[in-house]
């Protein structure tokens, strides 16, 4: 089908003629996959993958250009472009993407040049984005060596220098696209999701991690679950790369809220909060901020949580010994006493003020804590109690008391064997739902509530 | 200052008396004469004291060469006397050496070999000892010493001589007199041995004390055997009687038919008429240790029956009164002490744990000194993966149960008859067996001459009389099909009264399964919507029941509880619980103490509880459902930990979370939760935080909040007033860790004290090496200078010899030449 200048008249009518009808079997085929069933679209997605294939056996420029422009660049643009045609997506990345290495790299050329067009309106390249980003992370395997990439799509020979056998260049590749992805406006899933697969499908692809550094400081300015997620990324960075965060301890603060204590990234939060927290070097004023806050936080908290924290308070006290005066303030001041005495002690902390060195949490007592040795499960007590203990434990190792849940604490109760008979109720009551003249008393009258209502 | 030498010789004379002042005569008379050779001595004395090279003070370290070291009088070894000792070693080396060194370049010439001759170390005596053992080990058969020794030679025996042979050969032979040749240490051994044999009869003694008394007892027997004889004749009498007695033994007992007699009567025990025939076969000759064994077996048997007991006096009503007021008050220090955590148990098992908790603390102590923490800290507090159970846990449920149940078996007999069968009764009752009598006694009497009373409050004339005992749910709703949901407790009291586990054995089973069917039957009435009333009795028997059967029904509460996790896990976003739970949880809260620390029930329901209001408190747009369970719920957490105070997070948060939605249908309830949460913790220094969060909400929901408001504010200013700065660690200050002060009695500065046994060996090791070094080198030395002066000396001697050869040659010579 190439015109050359020897072939004839009638011969360069018909390429035209076939090319011209080549490409609207092309178009039709690729319009069909964006509103046919899935069986339909596998059947397309074949098909038009044949086309690749008889594309790019060709010699290597044509070959290139083919995979650049062809069949094969139409087709990665209709995947990303219809939201529709994602079975087709999951096919495409399941039998190409992850099996060829070539088909992989213009992959992830085709996405990259497809975002970075400035002529998309805002609907469609939302949209495409979402597709691209789905396509993106659903991509598991990763090359590590050179060696690995030798699967090829393409029945072309390659010069040994050819960019496809480079994987630096296949690196560079992924990495556009990604960046081509996250630069995109994304919803707080898909930031949470990406954030969620960054170690595993993301950051591999990098050469360059610090490029990753606008997404993951805009994430963390995001608030909630998605500055926890995006926290150890940043923290990697400002570790190793030497990232300049103004205000880190002020916004880790602001990320001790009502829900963090039940928030399933409860554990992971905690983590990497004993590793910010690790420094000897820190004010004692923002570590009190940080133990009163995460106590105060724990008078609503599940047992699952009110274990972490415990330990970590005891761990951040025993480090910064000014703090204890927290749980241990003698006012031997008279007249200061004889204040307390007519007045009492209400609390200096202030639990709105944002910055971690206001607060005057060094100034306030850990109440929450007294009261928290009375809590209901016995774990917890006892655990609660060695605040009030003499500290003579060096530190507790947190990561022993991460991952508990009211499903672990009561499953390890029940699965122990009843050995010993349990301590029954001495008298047995008269009446339990009613009362002398055989009316409800208040917890049948609630019971019979529940039990009508449910 | 040291005193001059001039004034210590002036002082030394003086004391010796040598220049005395002059005395009076009277004072030369009386007074000692000092003869010339004592002065003489005492001059030689003084003379050697007064030298300075003749002593030399010896440094507190001990000597350097064992050999040369002066050993004798305290004096000696205070001082030492370099020239006695070189002139020592000058004499050793002159016996020594110079022989050597004179036949140094000498072949041939005389050897002296006998023992010790020419050996330096052995004197005369030591070297006539060691030649008499020579000959004494000489053998007879030995050619070369048949020659010297004539009469007393040696006997052999298998080429050893007889000396050396062990003395047990000898002495089987028995040959007393041989004995004579022995040494003396030969003879003192046997003493010993004589004595030690001494030693070693007494147990035999003993044995023959034990032998005395088994003839005595052997004895004893055999006149009873003698006087059991001669009373034969009576009781070949009493046998006759006592034939018919078999048969009037069932008539006269009040149980049930016995079991058709054996065939064997030997085997029945106490029997007197069958112990005649026993005996005769005795008489005639039966193995005598078989007749003792089935004597000594009879006597015990005896021993054992039963005796009349004396029966407990029968109380007074004051004192019973009494009896149960302290009964109750002891029952509230246990719970008590099981809320704080404490065991409450045998002293026993409180000593075992007090171990156990010791040896914990001193794990605890290794870790403290920085080694390896390899254990799981959270383990430690019950939250393990592999979760132990804690020490204090363990021993904490065992409520004198066992006690419980001896009085209820012992003393329900005597209560049967003046306890009341009315289930509503209005006077209080506090004793454990009279309200057990009110579960089981209102049927049925006691005994088999039990008869059915019909109950005039229950309609019991519908229910068959007897029933199998259901023993599994299906049976038993098999059972109860036809009869009225309100029969059901005096259906479960005859059950009750039917399978009494004192009536027969397999009824305990029976009963048991009873107890598990009784649990899902509640669970099964409650998702049936039947009628509170029967529920709340249906929990009061199974209360009951618990004090009897408290494994299988609290078995049965848990696995409840356990299909309620697994439910409301898998079941993902619905309500997570069932009318059955509920009912589940309140029977548990009545049944056992809610205010115990741990409580293998409680803990995990209340948990459950705990972890359904946690779930449910973050669902945004609370319905009327979840808000009416949830008052429940926290209505029930508020019951109970009424005596514990104990503190229930999720309790607040839901009732924030609900008053913050505007609390739905039961904003009533609500309200009077969270009054009931803040009249349980005022007391607690974090009442301020816990509560301010509800001022806004109570604001916002204006009047029907209003009282609650009011009460909490009062409460909330109260507290302010009331708090003070938090002072937890009042701990005595704790020590520092020491050891004993190491003091040594008598401590040397030049002993090493070194605590390591090995580096102190090795050390004194090197330095003996290094000490016995030097000396080595200094007696070569020594005998280098030795060997030189004597060369030196016997050159000079040749040299004399020879000049003098020389001169008188030359005066020959030269007499010759003039003559």
């Amino acid at each position: 089908m190439l015109k050359t200048k020897t072939s004839s008249a009638t011969d360069l009518e018909s390429v035209d003629y076939l090319k011209e009808r080549y490409k609207v079997y092309k178009a039709m085929l690729l319009d069909l996959l964006a509103g046919a069933d899935s069986p339909t679209q596998s059947t397309v997605l074949t098909l038009a993958m044949r086309l690749v294939k008889e594309e790019t056996s060709q010699d290597v420029r044509h070959a290139e250009q083919a995979w650049k422009t062809g069949v094969f660049a139409e087709l990665v643009k209709s995947l990303i472009v219809h939201t529709a045609c994602g079975p087709a997506r999951e096919e495409f990345v399941e039998k190409f993407v992850e099996e060829y290495d070539d088909v992989r790299f213009y992959t992830f050329y085709t996405i990259s040049n497809f975002l970075s067009r400035t002529d998309i309106a805002d609907k469609p390249r939302a949209d495409a984005t979402g597709n691209a980003l789905n396509l993106l992370s659903s991509i598991e395997g990763i090359p590590d060596s050179q060696d690995q990439l030798e699967d090829w799509y393409g029945e072309t020979s390659h010069q040994p220098k050819h960019q496809l056998l480079s994987l630096t260049q296949h690196k560079k590749r992924a990495q556009e696209a990604w960046l081509a992805v996250l630069r995109s406006e994304l919803s707080k899933d898909q930031r949470k999701n990406v954030l969620a697969i960054m170690s595993s499908r993301v950051t591999p692809w990098f050469s360059q991690v610090e490029l990753l550094m606008d997404f993951l400081t805009d994430s963390y300015n995001f608030g909630g679950a998605t500055s926890l997620l995006a926290l150890s990324g940043l923290f990697y960075l400002m570790q190793e790369k030497n990232l300049d965060y103004p205000q880190f301890f002020q916004k880790l603060y602001s990320l001790l809220d009502h829900d963090l204590l039940h928030s399933k990234h409860r554990s992971r939060f905690f983590r990497l909060l004993d590793t910010f927290m690790s420094s000897t070097h820190l004010p004692a004023a923002l570590v009190a901020s940080f133990i009163k806050r995460l106590s105060r936080l724990a008078l609503l908290a599940p047992p699952g949580a009110i274990v972490v924290v415990l330990p970590w308070i005891y761990n951040m006290l025993k480090k910064h010994p000014t703090c204890t005066f927290m749980i241990h303030r003698e006012i031997r001041d008279p007249a200061a006493r004889k204040r307390l005495e007519e007045e009492g002690m209400s609390d200096p902390f202030n639990m709105l003020e944002e910055d971690p060195m206001a607060t005057r949490a060094i100034d306030s007592c850990l109440w929450e804590i007294e009261i928290l040795q009375g809590h209901y499960h016995p774990n917890v007590a006892t655990l609660a109690k060695i605040i009030s203990e003499q500290f003579t434990k060096r530190n507790y190792n947190l990561e022993d008391f991460l991952d508990h849940s009211y499903a672990g604490l009561i499953d390890a109760e029940l699965g122990k064997e009843l050995k010993k008979a349990p301590v029954v109720e001495f008298e047995i009551p008269k009446r339990i739902f009613t009362t002398e003249e055989g009316r409800l008393d208040r917890l049948g009258s609630l019971l019979s509530n529940a039990i009508g209502g449910s | 200052m040291p005193p001059s030498q001039l004034r210590a010789l002036k002082s030394q004379l003086r004391e010796k008396g040598i220049t005395a002042p002059s005395k009076s005569k009277k004072d030369k008379k009386n007074g000692p004469s000092t003869s010339g050779k004592d002065r003489a001595t005492a001059l030689a004395k003084i003379r050697t004291e007064m030298n300075p090279y003749e002593y030399r003070h010896i440094s507190s370290r001990p000597a350097k060469f064992p050999s040369t070291s002066v050993k004798g009088s305290y004096k000696d070894v205070l001082l030492r006397r370099p020239g006695v000792s070189k002139s020592a070693g000058e004499e050793v080396r002159r016996k020594q050496l110079l022989p050597e060194m004179r036949g140094r370049l000498k072949s041939g010439g005389l050897v002296d070999r006998r023992i010790g001759e020419g050996d330096g170390g052995m004197d005369e005596e030591s070297r006539a000892v060691a030649r008499f053992a020579r000959e004494k080990s000489r053998n007879v058969f030995d050619l070369e010493g048949s020659e010297d020794e004539g009469g007393d030679g040696l006997l052999t025996h298998g080429g050893r001589a007889i000396a050396d042979l062990e003395e047990d050969d000898m002495r089987i032979s028995g040959d007393e007199e041989g004995s004579e040749d022995d040494g003396f240490l030969v003879r003192k051994r046997q003493r010993e041995d004589e004595e030690d044999e001494v030693v070693d009869e007494q147990p035999d003694v003993k044995k023959s004390k034990k032998e005395v008394m088994t003839e005595l007892i052997a004895k004893s027997k055999l006149h009873k055997y003698e006087r059991q004889k001669t009373k034969e004749d009576d009781d070949d009498l009493r046998d006759k009687l006592d034939a018919g007695m078999a048969d009037l033994l069932p008539l006269l007992r009040a149980q049930a038919a016995p079991p058709p007699p054996p065939p064997k009567p030997v085997e029945v025990p106490g029997d007197v008429s069958k112990i005649n025939p026993e005996r005769q076969k005795l008489l005639d000759g039966m193995d005598r240790g078989a007749a003792d064994r089935e004597y000594e077996k009879r006597l015990r048997e005896l021993a054992r029956d039963t005796r009349a007991a004396p029966s407990d006096r029968t109380k007074t009503a004051e004192e019973k009164a009494k009896d149960a007021a302290e009964k109750v008050k002891e029952l509230a220090i246990r719970r008590e002490k099981r809320m704080r955590g404490e065991a409450v148990s045998d002293d026993e098992e409180v000593e075992q744990a007090k171990d156990e908790r010791d040896d914990s603390e001193e794990e605890a102590v290794v870790d403290e000194y920085g080694n390896e923490e390899l254990g799981d800290d959270a383990a430690e507090f019950g939250l393990g993966s592999n979760v132990v159970e804690k020490v204090q846990h363990v021993d904490e449920d065992d409520f004198d149960f066992d006690a419980d149940l001896v009085a209820s078996a012992s003393e329900a007999d005597e209560e049967s008859a003046s306890s009341d069968d009315a289930l509503d009764d209005a006077v209080p009752e506090n004793d454990a067996e009279e309200e057990e009598d009110e579960f089981v006694s209102g049927i049925f009497g006691r005994g088999a001459n039990a008869v059915p009373i019909a109950d005039p409050n229950t309609k019991t004339a519908t229910l068959p009389p007897t029933h199998a005992c259901p023993r599994t749910h299906t049976e038993f709703l098999a059972l109860i099909k036809d009869s009225p949901a309100e029969g059901l407790p005096t259906l479960i009291q005859r059950l009750r009264a039917q399978y009494q586990p004192s009536l027969a054995a397999e009824n305990k089973g029976k009963m048991e399964d009873f107890s598990r069917v009784l649990v899902e039957h509640l669970v099964w009435m409650a998702e049936h919507g039947q009628e509170m009333k029967v529920m709340e009795q249906v929990i009061r028997h199974l209360h009951s029941l618990s004090r009897t059967y408290a494994i299988p029904i609290a078995e049965a509460f848990r696995s409840q509880l356990g299909s309620w996790l697994e439910r409301s896990s898998s079941e993902g976003d619905g309500m997570g619980v069932s009318k059955g739970d509920l009912i589940v949880l309140v029977a548990i809260g009545e049944i056992y103490p809610t205010s115990d620390h741990f409580h293998q029930v409680v803990t995990p329901a209340f948990t459950l509880v705990g972890r359904w209001l946690g779930l449910n408190a973050g669902v945004k747009g609370m319905g009327g459902e979840r808000s009416r369970v949830g008052a429940f719920m926290v209505g029930l957490c508020v019951k109970w930990v009424g005596e514990s105070k104990r503190f229930v997070p999720e309790a607040v948060r839901f009732t924030l979370a609900a008053l913050g939605n505007g609390g739905g249908a039961v904003v009533g309830e609500h309200l009077e939760n969270l009054k009931g949460m803040a009249e349980l913790w005022k007391g607690k220094s974090a009442f301020i935080e816990v509560f301010e969060p509800f001022i806004p909400s109570l604001r916002k929901l204006a009047k029907p909040a209003k009282s609650t408001l009011q009460h909490l504010t009062t409460l909330l200013d109260a507290s302010r007033q009331a708090r003070k700065p938090l002072m937890l660690h009042h701990h005595r200050p704790q020590p520092l860790r020491t050891s004993n002060p190491k003091f040594e009695e008598g401590f040397n500065p030049d002993r090493h004290y070194d605590p390591d046994k090995e580096r102190s060996e090795a050390a004194k090791l090197k330095k003996e090496f290094k000490r016995e070094k030097k000396g080595a080198v200094r007696e070569l030395r020594k005998d280098a200078s030795f060997v030189a002066r004597e060369q030196l000396r016997s050159k000079r001697v040749e040299d004399e010899e020879h000049k003098k050869r020389e001169r008188r040659l030359i005066a020959e010579i030269q007499s010759e030449s003039r003559g």
